[in-house]
């Protein structure tokens, strides 16, 4: 699946600052920097409703309105609020048509493994190099029907053509174990007890400054 | 239960409660997890206890990761006694949690059923916390 176009109007930046930042995301605005290629950065205003949605796709390609003229750019890090859902900043870099790029697609799975079994993705996402314009937007594995001890690893992602990977085909991306029941404990009595064990190690652990 | 096996001071300062949490904010290791909306100091039998509730529910399957350690402790002077003659002895071992701080981990479950376990595991958290899946995951 490859990402439309996403066409973005900006504003240049002309003050600087924690204090100007601010006042730019109080108007639902986001600072953002575009460089790369060799050129000078260009500190920008962005509009916030409309970038959250367009980073919403991974990797997009968005094309920037910059004083007229259309600048290619992918975004390379977004700094979001920890709690609050708002952009703080965004760093673009410049990308050219035709230019391959190195990105990372998230992995997604379909279907459900054998009975018995629990699926564990230890690679959420992998590393390939593409081209600017044709950047899939993601891959999907079927772990249909997998037994105990299947793998899925990188070179097993059906990649289209055009996309190479950029990591060790040997990455494990997609492990099946067997089903394991949880640790719990059989009574209250057992968690006490566990509890006195736990506070006697205190003291015992307790070393002399 | 969770405790440092050694300590280089037996009693130590309250940990600092302001600011947010600097890392450990999304969900790195799971499909879903808790974050933390509010600073809070989590002991190690709250941990236990959430731990405790988020396994019970799931029954079977599933892998959780605990991201917090209760590594600080904190004092307490016995019940009437005059201030003054020294700090008091060790009573609790705390986590120092900062607002935006994922502390446990989830997956191999479906949403639904994490979810539910991770309500439970809220409600042994003395913090309001919410939530979360990961960024760009199947959910």
């Amino acid at each position: 699946m490859v990402q439309k176009e996403l066409r973005i109007a900006t504003d240049i930046r002309t003050e600087f600052g924690k204090g100007a930042a601010r006042r730019i995301r109080r108007a639902d605005k986001i600072p953002a920097v575009l460089y790369g290629h060799g050129t000078e950065p260009v500190h920008l205003t962005l509009p916030g409703h409309e970038m959250m949605m367009a980073l919403k796709h991974s990797n997009a390609i968005l094309t920037l309105e910059i004083e007229g003229e259309d600048q290619l750019a992918l975004a390379k890090d977004v700094q979001r609020h920890i709690i609050k859902p708002f952009i703080e900043h965004v760093d673009l870099v410049i990308v050219r048509r035709g230019e391959k790029v190195t990105v990372d697609v998230p992995i997604h799975l379909e279907g459900e493994a054998a009975p018995g079994t629990s699926v564990y993705v230890e690679n959420n996402e992998i590393t390939i190099e593409a081209d600017a314009m044709n950047i899939p937007e993601s891959f999907t594995v079927s772990i249909e029907g997998l037994e105990v001890g299947s793998q899925i690893l990188a070179k097993d992602v059906p990649l289209p053509t055009g996309v190479d990977l950029a990591v060790d085909e040997e990455l494990l991306i997609v492990n099946v174990t067997e089903e394991r029941l949880a640790e719990i404990p059989e009574d209250e009595e057992t968690e006490a007890a566990e509890g006195e064990t736990a506070e006697d190690q205190e003291k015992s652990a307790d070393t002399e400054d | 239960m969770l405790i440092p096996r050694r300590v280089k001071h037996r009693k130590q300062h309250h940990p600092k409660r302001g600011g947010m949490s600097k890392g450990g904010n999304t969900v790195a290791f799971g499909d879903f997890g808790i974050q933390a909306l509010e600073p809070a100091y989590v002991t190690n039998r709250q941990i236990e206890a959430a731990r405790i509730a988020m396994t019970r529910y799931m029954k079977r399957g599933g892998k959780v990761w605990i991201n917090i350690y209760p590594d600080r402790p904190l004092t307490k002077k016995p019940a009437e006694t005059r201030m003054g003659s020294g700090k008091g002895s060790p009573e609790w071992w705390i986590a120092n949690v900062k607002p935006g701080r994922v502390m446990f981990e989830l997956s191999g479950v479906s949403e639904e059923v994490a979810r539910e376990a991770l309500r439970l595991a809220m409600h042994k958290l003395p913090m309001k916390c919410r939530f979360i899946a990961r960024e760009g995951g199947d959910f």
